[in-house]
């Protein structure tokens, strides 16, 4: 967002170096940007310095907070809790890099192409992620109940009864279970987006390559896939970023447990500071949320504004 | 095809908004109405009237009979906030119908009833009592955790209420003392529920199971239950604060309620032996299989089920429970006292009170103390007495409004030696915390348990620590 601020802010600005007398017009872009600038700095970058300067403090949410100096964020590297968060967190972060990007681009592939029914299917693909994560959490929680849940039944009507488990109650496999419903949400997102990217390849590239004895695969592989890049960027990135924030899905169907098992860092921060009132020590955990969060956005940052250099 | 289609989705797009704007507006007109029937902003454009009347009414009188306190009781006016955390359905209508008892009472009180998520509302609670406009008056929960906002100056001191309502004869001791802090009161408790193990009778008959009085009996019963094919007790442990349940009960029966209680207060470690010793109770029981597979599948309500359907045999629950079970059901249900593990140890019982407070910076104090007033009298305490079966703090309240089933939980808690309120009001949030997920961990695999309670001395020791 910031990105588009600027450049809109530069238009007028190279406009009026051609047009206008220098001294009117210099202090113009400007005078725009200090509403948006005003509402940044008091909304986004005030409360991130603000979290900060309280991940040093032992604020209760009612006392007047105290400073600690580094004590929470020594309590948070020997807190077990902690280290489950960044596992679940890495577990999701893989997940979602692999599963519904191949997915995604396998389905954007196969419906690319003039069949009948494509724009239904695309549709039914989509949908899902249209819910909102709540409506998703509830509606796999009753598919995961051990008695009588869509799953379990299942299985069983298959005579796989024998595989029928508590998923959620499971410690190993809640993490993965939760994994499975933000998946199935996000397929279909992932095939919008290279669906749309798609339109952007030239099909007289792919011929060509066709004409030169290029199988489909190797056209696939050596002329669209290379061409796709950027879409394949913002796809990663963008699930990068989501697998860090999950949360809700989490809260609604274990709200981290059994014992912990499925908590992430969003969840283990919203339950220190909601539920033990340590908003100090969950400061802690956002800092560190955050600074794990900007490496990736800070990559992505730089690989765009390096594209764009070269336009 | 294609010019169609545009038109067609702008046409669309055009009702969507329409019907978004519509529906929005016929929302805002509506909630007064939808809340209440239309009797009700009759009533509300008289108070208006009636509030002129009674002001110029007013002023004459206390010039003239000051001694009459009945008219300054009649005068607080004004917005009144109240904020409440009863958002199951059954305990949600009673609530409404009290307020407007209220209303009805106090025409010149505009008050403004907000119900919040019981889980929403413990979160929300500081944020309410940290902002300089607080609700007026809320629920809450009686003991530690209204304590620690009455420490910190949040909670408004009514002890005012307390000596003009006659409450200091009319409520026993016990609640005073929870009200209390340094001889001045700041809480109106105004109903406790107690604790018990609940059981599906047709079940326990079928399996010819007797309601276990001791906990050798429990563990029978376990057996006799499994052979019959039944899981002998529900529990979801989704939310913790069930498993609590069992900590707590096996706690107190196994080294009785002083220790507990020490324990809870942090004067006790949780490495001690004798929590060990519960925890060896517990596991005896985990060995029989005496609970269903899966506990923290589920939410504490979605196991009831299993027990209307003779899946599952007994259920250890507050008296809310019965708010769950569907009334054509409720006579299946009955309940006993926890069974006995040690006869020399005394007993304790879970009983957890709910009440009332104003906060201390609330911006219409006078409206707040009316409301407390009111929800604290003996009418209000019978009305919820006689429409949820909870139990009134009140003294004056007829026991024989009571059904049996209230008969019979006051005789639980009168029979009791020590009544705590609950694992996760008795001990800090965060230790509560600290111990379900313990516990939740414990019942997945009991042999951790050292482990376990090593790492929650190491957790009691920090947090009371940091508490002073």
């Amino acid at each position: 967002m910031a990105v588009g601020r600027v450049e809109a802010g530069q238009r007028p600005q190279a406009r009026a170096r051609k047009g206008r007398p220098l001294g009117v017009s210099q202090w113009t872009p400007y005078l725009f940007l200090v509403v948006p600038l005003a509402l940044f700095l008091m909304w986004v970058i005030g409360p991130l310095f603000y979290s900060f300067y309280l991940s040093l403090t032992n604020w209760d949410g009612i006392s007047a907070p105290k400073l600690v100096g580094l004590a929470n964020y020594r309590r948070l590297f020997a807190d077990p809790i902690f280290y489950t968060a960044v596992w679940n967190n890495v577990k999701w972060l893989i997940s979602f890099i692999t599963v519904p990007v191949i997915m995604g681009l396998a389905l954007a592939m196969a419906l690319n192409r003039n069949i009948p029914g494509a724009r239904l299917i695309k549709a039914i693909f989509y949908s899902p992620y249209i819910l909102s994560l709540v409506v998703v959490g509830l509606i796999f929680g009753w598919i995961y109940l051990p008695a009588g849940g869509l799953l379990n039944s299942t299985l069983s009507t298959l005579g796989l009864g024998a595989l029928s488990k508590g998923w959620l109650s499971d410690k190993g496999l809640a993490t993965w279970c939760i994994i499975a419903a933000a998946v199935w949400r996000q397929v279909g997102y992932v095939m919008t987006l290279y669906l749309a990217g798609l339109q952007g390849v030239d099909p007289s590239l792919v011929d060509a390559s066709k004409v030169d004895g290029a199988n489909s695969w190797q056209a696939f592989r050596h002329v669209i896939l290379p061409l796709l890049n950027p879409v394949t960027v913002v796809v990663v990135v963008i699930s990068i970023i989501d697998s860090l924030r999950s949360f809700d899905l989490v809260y609604i169907m274990t709200r981290g447990g059994p014992a912990n098992a499925s908590t992430v860092m969003a969840n283990f921060m919203y339950i220190e500071a909601f539920n033990n009132y340590n908003m100090g020590y969950a400061a802690s955990i956002a800092v560190i949320l955050f600074l794990i969060t900007s490496i990736f956005i800070f990559i992505y940052l730089a690989r765009v504004m390096a594209t764009e250099m070269e336009y | 095809m294609s010019r169609v289609t545009p038109q067609i989705t702008i046409l669309a797009a055009i009702a969507a908004v329409a019907l978004v704007a519509l529906i929005a507006l016929g929302c805002q007109s509506t909630p007064p109405a939808a809340q209440a029937p239309i009797i009700q902003t009759v009533v509300v454009r008289e108070t208006q009237v009636v509030e002129k009347v009674v002001e110029k009414v007013v002023e004459k009188p206390v010039e003239k009979v000051v001694e009459k306190q009945v008219v300054v009781t009649a005068a607080p006016k004004g917005r009144l906030v109240y904020n409440s955390y009863q958002s199951d359905p059954e305990p949600r209508k009673q609530d409404a119908d009290l307020v407007n008892l209220f209303r009805q009472k106090y025409p010149n009180i505009d008050l403004e009833h907000n119900t919040v998520d019981h889980e929403g509302f413990k979160q929300a609670i500081r944020t309410y009592l940290a902002s300089s406009r607080p609700p007026d008056v809320m629920t809450w929960f009686a003991g530690n955790r209204a304590r620690f906002f009455i420490d910190k100056g949040l909670i408004m001191d009514i002890s005012d209420v307390w000596k003009k309502e006659g409450w200091l004869e009319k409520y026993p001791k016990g609640f005073q003392a929870l009200s209390s802090v340094d001889g001045k009161q700041y809480f109106v408790p105004t109903s406790y529920y107690w604790w018990a193990l609940y059981y599906h009778k047709p079940t326990l008959e079928k399996a010819g199971v007797q309601p276990p009085k001791t906990f050798d009996d429990l563990l029978a019963a376990c057996d006799k239950l499994r052979a019959a094919g039944v899981a002998p007790i529900a529990i979801g442990t989704k939310a913790p604060w069930t498993a609590a349940g069992w900590f707590d009960y096996l706690n107190m029966r196994t080294n009785g309620p002083d220790f507990h209680i020490n324990l809870m207060l942090g004067k006790e470690k949780y490495d001690d032996p004798r929590v060990k010793k519960t925890f060896d109770n517990w596991k005896k029981m985990l060995d029989k299989k005496c609970f269903i597979e899966n506990p923290a599948s589920y939410a504490w309500q979605e196991v009831i089920p299993f027990m209307l359907q003779g899946k599952a045999g007994m259920y250890l629950m507050g008296q809310f429970i019965m708010d769950s079970v569907p009334k054509e059901n409720q006579k299946d249900f009955d309940f006993v006292r926890f069974p006995i593990i040690d006869p020399s140890v005394k007993i304790g019982e879970d009983a957890p009170t709910d009440g009332y407070f104003a906060a201390a910076k609330a911006p219409n104090p006078e409206a707040a103390k009316t409301f407390l007033a009111f929800l604290g009298s003996k009418e209000a305490q019978e009305y919820f007495a006689k429409s949820l079966q909870r139990l009134p703090t009140h003294g004056d309240v007829d026991p024989k409004i009571f059904s049996p089933e209230t008969q019979k939980g006051i005789e639980l808690i009168k029979g009791a030696d020590y009544v705590a309120q609950f694992y996760d009001r008795d001990t800090t949030p965060e230790m509560a915390e600290k111990g379900m997920a313990a516990f939740q961990d414990f019942m997945a695999d009991p042999s951790k348990i050292d482990g376990l309670l090593t790492n929650l001395e190491k957790e009691r020791a920090r947090i009371f620590a940091e508490q002073q």
